[in-house]
């Protein structure tokens, strides 16, 4: 790396972590910097220079970070940093990252080798599992019978009872019914790690990681599965991506 | 119970959106990934703008009044022609008793591949004209 200009304070930005031996890519990263790979015993970090003063980051950042790790997972094993980890300078990313946690990222490396990430969203088609709550519970009915000729954002006591019963109903719905659609998946994947959803459609948001060449038969069994329940739940698959959420991190989103 | 075929390559019911744009990206890597010991890392790039909290689903009076409101505006469903006895009807697996996830369970046995047959009870004629499909076929 050649000198940093000495009035602007740089940093390293890290990008993610990678075995050394890899056909590691020329890439381009946040603001446009090189990405460099920083080595120690096999293993490597992904970093480019950053401006320590630089404004908040963008959309264009996460989309350049994002990029960079789309283009390591390509090239081998990758375990993704958190996006907006800024370590001091190369010294640190060795002494700091890579040494002190050689033999967990070896591990990390390790699990992911081979296997995709892919994120699967259950979720119910909200007027069909609405009407199904309606019609099986009558004192649901009855309540919204009672209460749909109020008008909308009046905070009625009965209006609050009926959205508590029916959000406890479709709560419990919901455990059941990801279930379902996690027996599904089960035998096909190596982990799963739960996502944050919410909404009232919400059903189930998880990340599941996924040997390569199971990905297809997997997106096959999806495929019946949401032939087979498409009235009333879509299914929804993303990936493959790099194993953002098996990697240890994620503060979750509360 | 109509058994189709593989609809690969765009026409099936599973969405399989290519991420691309920022919401996905952000719901991909915002917040997850390796995290870095504080006190080694030097700074951490803001990230507030692209804080999205619209997902959690916090017990409490509004979210109650969001579940009254979406339940209470059915009746526009069912006026638009969506007879409920027999949206439900399609949905009961042979009538099933079970009052939850019988669609479900009943998918759970098509996809082991025991498609059972027995639509027995209910009595009505099962429309099955207004299924939707998934607007990006």
């Amino acid at each position: 790396m050649p000198d940093a200009v000495t009035d602007v304070e740089v940093g390293c930005y890290v990008y993610g972590v990678v075995l050394a031996d890899a056909d590691l890519p020329t890439l381009t990263g946040i603001d446009g910097a090189e990405v460099e790979y920083v080595e120690r015993d096999g293993i490597a970090a992904a970093v480019g220079e950053i401006a320590i003063d630089r404004p908040p980051g963008r959309r264009k950042d996460l989309l350049a970070h994002s990029e960079v790790v789309d283009a390591l997972v390509k090239a081998g094993p990758v375990v993704p940093v958190q996006f907006g980890s800024v370590l001091a300078d190369r010294d640190s990313v060795v002494h700091d990252l890579l040494e002190v946690d050689h033999d967990y990222f070896a591990g990390l490396l390790e699990d992911v080798r081979g296997r995709v990430q892919l994120n699967l969203r259950a979720s119910y088609v909200e007027e069909q599992v609405l009407a199904e709550v309606v019609q099986e519970h009558p004192e649901i009915a009855e309540l919204r019978e009672r209460t749909r000729d109020l008008p909308s954002g009046t905070m009625h006591p009965d209006l609050v009872r009926l959205g508590e019963m029916v959000s406890k109903v479709m709560e419990q719905r919901r455990r059941e019914d990801a279930d379902v659609v996690l027996d599904v998946v089960r035998p096909l994947i190596v982990a799963e790690a739960d996502r944050a959803g919410g909404g009232i459609d919400h059903l189930l948001e998880v990340a599941l990681l996924v040997e390569e060449d199971r990905v297809r038969e997997l997106e096959d069994k999806l495929e019946e599965l949401a032939e087979a329940v498409h009235e009333r739940i879509r299914l929804r698959l993303t990936g493959p991506v790099a194993p953002y959420d098996f990697v240890g991190g994620g503060g979750g989103w509360a | 119970m109509t058994v189709q075929t593989q609809r690969r390559g765009g026409g099936g019911y599973l969405e399989r959106p290519a991420p691309s744009g920022l919401a996905d990206v952000i719901e991909i890597i915002l917040d997850k990934g390796l995290v870095i010991d504080a006190y080694v890392r030097v700074s951490l790039v803001g990230i507030e703008i692209l804080t999205i909290d619209a997902r959690i689903v916090i017990a409490s009076v509004d979210t109650y009044l969001r579940f009254a409101e979406a339940t209470n505006r059915l009746d526009l469903y069912e006026k638009g022609g969506k007879d409920l006895t027999e949206a439900i009807g399609d949905l009961q697996e042979g009538g099933a008793s079970k009052k939850t996830s019988g669609a479900l369970k009943g998918a759970k046995k098509a996809v082991k591949g025991a498609v059972s047959g027995d639509d027995d009870d209910k009595g009505s004629s099962r429309s099955r004209s207004r299924k939707r499909q998934s607007a990006d076929a």
